[in-house]
């Protein structure tokens, strides 16, 4: 038996040519938690899917056990221990939690009976609070997580990969899994865990990788790192103070009140909900996962409807308004900022230029029924370095960008449709050091430049580093008001658990 | 990626060129003039039908019923003017019937949500069904004294060129226009490439989609005025035929990506001189029925493989029913 569990030599992957990591090397001991850090792109995910069998090294070793091994599908990787927990899309949502943990090992003769009593017992081993009978679908994201997890032990897996496995998580579900990794940690179960939040990885890690641009950096045993050097590795220069650091000592006064919400409902996720918003200020929504912050505000710019019903009242510039779909929203000059920009944000065939046109096009179609190249690409260079977008040319593929650039062009795309109430939901999620101080700066100056601005942000650090005004969520409604001076992370905590 | 950039449209061009100078060379009766101009009328409703097809394609739809669209307003034109009514007002009829159907789809797809795929292939059942029962007395809808002049849309020709091609190339101009020069083909390419998305920015995304659709079916409604005219009459039962597997060969076989967004006209064009020109050949041949079948369905088989190579579905915006 080695000490290592997991050894990467010299691992290098290329992608067309282009390495995503170079020459790294990386232990993993038995039975360790250890945190892999890196800003997005630095090959955390490229190093973990080479162990999970999702890609194959270029060059380099692997060893599992001291044995060179080079596994070519997840199912090999399975074979010698490696499991990789995803968010909680490898589980399918119709079957019960314990089809699922028993899938692809089912007898010829499937009895329920058998599995959920097999299931109950193992579930209760490892003392996880899932009841065996549910259907996957209707558990929340950390109880679906236990079930991955459970899932893993039950194939023994001797490795654990977790890629940012706390982002949906609530902050006392996160306590939870903590306990959880430190469980498995006490079974022998050696642990990967990425993670962007600092905190968690020097909180929960007994080692920490630092990797920047697929090259290994730094690795050391926890003691040695605290929040400022990590950063400073991760990027090579020190952002910690720019970063989240400072608190605000001035606040920007209330200007117009430009939203009004009041008794808003849509059931399950929004109840009674009333807010408002002003001019001039940015507005700072704090609130746990299903606190009904994102449903509110898809509902005031239009990307869900509310209940037809008693469903309450939007008022844009004191007047009701009802929108049914973003359209009518982006014309009375309410741009929503999506918190998932794969999905909702940009065109990825589509060129920078094209993407931030587009925003054009639907907010002032005006009378262009023909379309000019020549404004699509003066818009494009235009937005391009006001927001300093990255790209080696305005006719880039969106795809091709990092995930600051695209989170840029998906807010450029917004910006031109010179809305008045901007909305940004979790603005800087899988976005790389670098950029999120440029977006809070860019947040910062639509404030002073008068528009009425909402941060949604599950990031504490974030929403006081940004906000004037703090709107506390929980359970579907806002429950609490903070001025940012007054506001303190343990106060807004407490109003926001519930 | 340079090497993508030649991609599928150069290889399937070069397959028809091959294609074309071996037939011409080894299959007697293949390069006369009289099998040229068969080919190209065959070609030219191949052709318009590909490009109503790319249009919806193109914003991540399908449409199924578009056969449904070629056969019975058409042939209710045929039929009217039977009837004793005038030609204008004929055609006028049919143009609103095709409308109306083009609406349905669309509505039902963009506002009831319903995926493209079932929609289509019920309505499209739904209408033909409605031409043979209540429509037309025949299957065959003959061509009657009333319509006298309205043949040369099938079998004139303009500067020598043979007016079935030029109603093509018409559809082609009129196509590409609005796909890459107006502002509604960049809707339908952002719709296509991530619906959600487009919905977000603030895009009208379902009158957009029923715009598709009405244009698909207008655009069929075309193609069946110029099948018609050129035969002299409007077979309904083609609906019954294996006709819209050639029109979503030629879609997926030029290059445009089931998954939306992607491709233009010039993909339909290469598209439709390869099938064209491949059907014609096996048919001089004398190439069975069935076998055709076979032939056709391998190919469209293996386009289909390509296709989910070369253009992945994007899983994230992907909707479950969708195509």
């Amino acid at each position: 038996m080695t000490e290592n569990v997991v050894e990467f030599r010299k691992a290098t992957k290329l992608y067309a040519g282009v390495p995503a990591i170079e020459g790294v090397d990386f232990q993993l001991r038995r039975g360790e938690i250890h945190a892999l850090v890196g800003e997005n792109g630095a090959g955390k995910s490229t190093l973990t899917k080479a162990l999970s069998g999702v890609v194959t090294l270029t060059s380099g070793q692997l060893f599992v056990d001291g044995v060179e091994v080079s596994p070519k599908t997840p199912l090999e990787a399975r074979h010698l221990g490696i499991a990789m927990v995803f968010q909680e899309n490898s589980l399918v949502p119709t079957m019960t939690v314990a089809q699922n943990l028993f899938l692809g090992q089912e007898h010829f003769y499937n009895r329920l009976r058998g599995i959920y009593i097999a299931a109950q017992q193992f579930l209760q081993s490892l003392n996880f609070d899932v009841p065996p009978t549910t259907t996957v679908g209707l558990l929340g994201a950390a109880k679906k997580q236990m079930v991955e997890i459970a899932r893993a032990v039950l194939h023994k897996a001797k490795v654990i990969i977790f890629d940012e496995p706390t982002a949906t998580l609530t902050p006392e579900e996160k306590a939870y899994f903590f306990d959880l990794v430190r469980d498995l940690k006490k079974r022998g179960v050696s642990v990967i865990f990425i993670s962007h939040a600092l905190e968690e990885a020097l909180l929960l890690a007994d080692r920490i990788t630092v990797l920047r641009d697929g090259k290994h950096v730094v690795t050391d045993d926890v003691a040695n790192f605290d929040r400022a050097k990590i950063v400073q590795a991760m990027v090579g220069r020190d952002l910690s103070n720019t970063l989240y650091g400072t608190r605000k000592s001035t606040v920007r006064s209330a200007g117009e009140r430009i939203l009004s919400v009041q008794n808003l409902k849509m059931a399950p996720m929004v109840k009674n909900n009333s807010l408002s918003v002003f001019a001039g200020q940015i507005t700072g929504v704090f609130g746990l996962v299903g606190a009904g912050r994102t449903e509110t505000f898809k509902i005031v710019s239009g990307v869900l409807k509310r209940d037809f019903f008693h469903g309450g009242e939007v008022l844009l510039r004191g007047r009701p308004v009802r929108y049914r779909v973003p359209a009518p929203a982006v014309k009375a000059g309410v741009a929503y900022v999506t918190e998932d920009r794969k999905v909702e944000g940009f065109f990825e065939t589509m060129s920078i230029a094209r993407n931030v046109y587009l925003g054009l096009l639907a907010k002032f179609p005006g009378g262009r029924f023909i379309l000019s190249n020549r404004e699509s690409q003066q818009t494009g260079d235009n937005w391009i370095s006001r927001l300093k977008v990255r790209a080696i040319s305005p006719k880039a593929k969106v795809v091709e960008l990092s995930g600051g650039n695209q989170q840029k062009v998906v807010i450029a795309k917004s910006l031109t449709q010179e809305p008045d109430l901007i909305i940004f939901d979790e603005p800087t999620r899988g976005v790389d050091v670098g950029a999120i101080v440029e977006i809070h700066e860019l947040i910062n100056r639509l404030a002073d430049e008068g528009k009425a601005v909402v941060v949604i942000s599950s990031y504490l650090p974030e929403i006081l580093a940004l906000s004037d005004r703090i709107l506390v969520s929980r359970q579907g409604k806002v429950v609490e008001e903070f001025s940012a001076l007054d506001a303190t992370e343990e106060k807004i905590m407490y109003a926001a658990i519930h | 990626m340079t090497l993508k950039r030649i991609g599928q449209q150069e290889i399937v061009l070069g397959i028809f060129v091959v294609l074309f100078v071996a037939f011409a060379l080894f299959l007697p009766g293949f390069a006369t003039t009289a099998n040229m101009l068969t080919l190209l009328q065959n070609v030219a409703v191949l052709g318009i039908l590909g490009l109503a097809m790319a249009l919806v394609v193109i914003g991540r739809g399908i449409d199924i019923s578009l056969i449904a669209a070629l056969a019975v307003p058409p042939g209710l034109v045929l039929q009217m003017v039977q009837d004793g009514h005038s030609l204008p007002v004929s055609i006028a009829a049919a143009l609103a019937l095709a409308l109306v159907f083009g609406l349905l789809n669309g509505w039902l797809i963009a506002y009831a949500e319903v995926p493209s795929l079932f929609t289509t292939l019920a309505t499209g059942l739904f209408l033909a069904g409605l031409g043979q029962a209540a429509l037309f007395k025949l299957d065959v809808v003959q061509w009657s004294e009333g319509m006298s002049g309205f043949e040369r849309l099938g079998q004139g020709s303009l500067l020598g060129i043979p007016t079935p091609i030029i109603a093509f190339a018409l559809v082609c101009v009129v196509v590409a226009l609005l796909l890459r020069q107006t502002r509604i083909g960049a809707y339908i390419y952002a719709i296509g490439d991530n619906p959600f998305g487009a919905r977000v920015t603030g895009i009208p995304s379902r009158p957009i989609i029923v715009l598709q659709y009405v244009l698909a079916a207008l655009i069929g409604c075309f193609a069946g005025l110029v099948l018609a005219s050129s035969v002299n009459s409007m077979p309904t039962r083609i609906f019954n035929s294996t006709m819209i597997y050639d029109v979503i060969l030629v879609v997926v076989l030029g290059g445009i990506g089931l998954s939306g967004g992607r491709g233009g006209v010039f993909n339909v064009i290469i598209g439709t001189l390869l099938i064209g020109t491949m059907l014609n050949g096996m048919t001089i041949m004398d190439v069975s029925y069935s076998g055709q079948n076979l032939i056709k369905g391998v190919i469209l088989l293996i386009a289909v493989i390509i296709d989910s190579f070369l253009n992945p579905r994007n899983e994230e915006t992907a909707q479950q029913g969708d195509i």
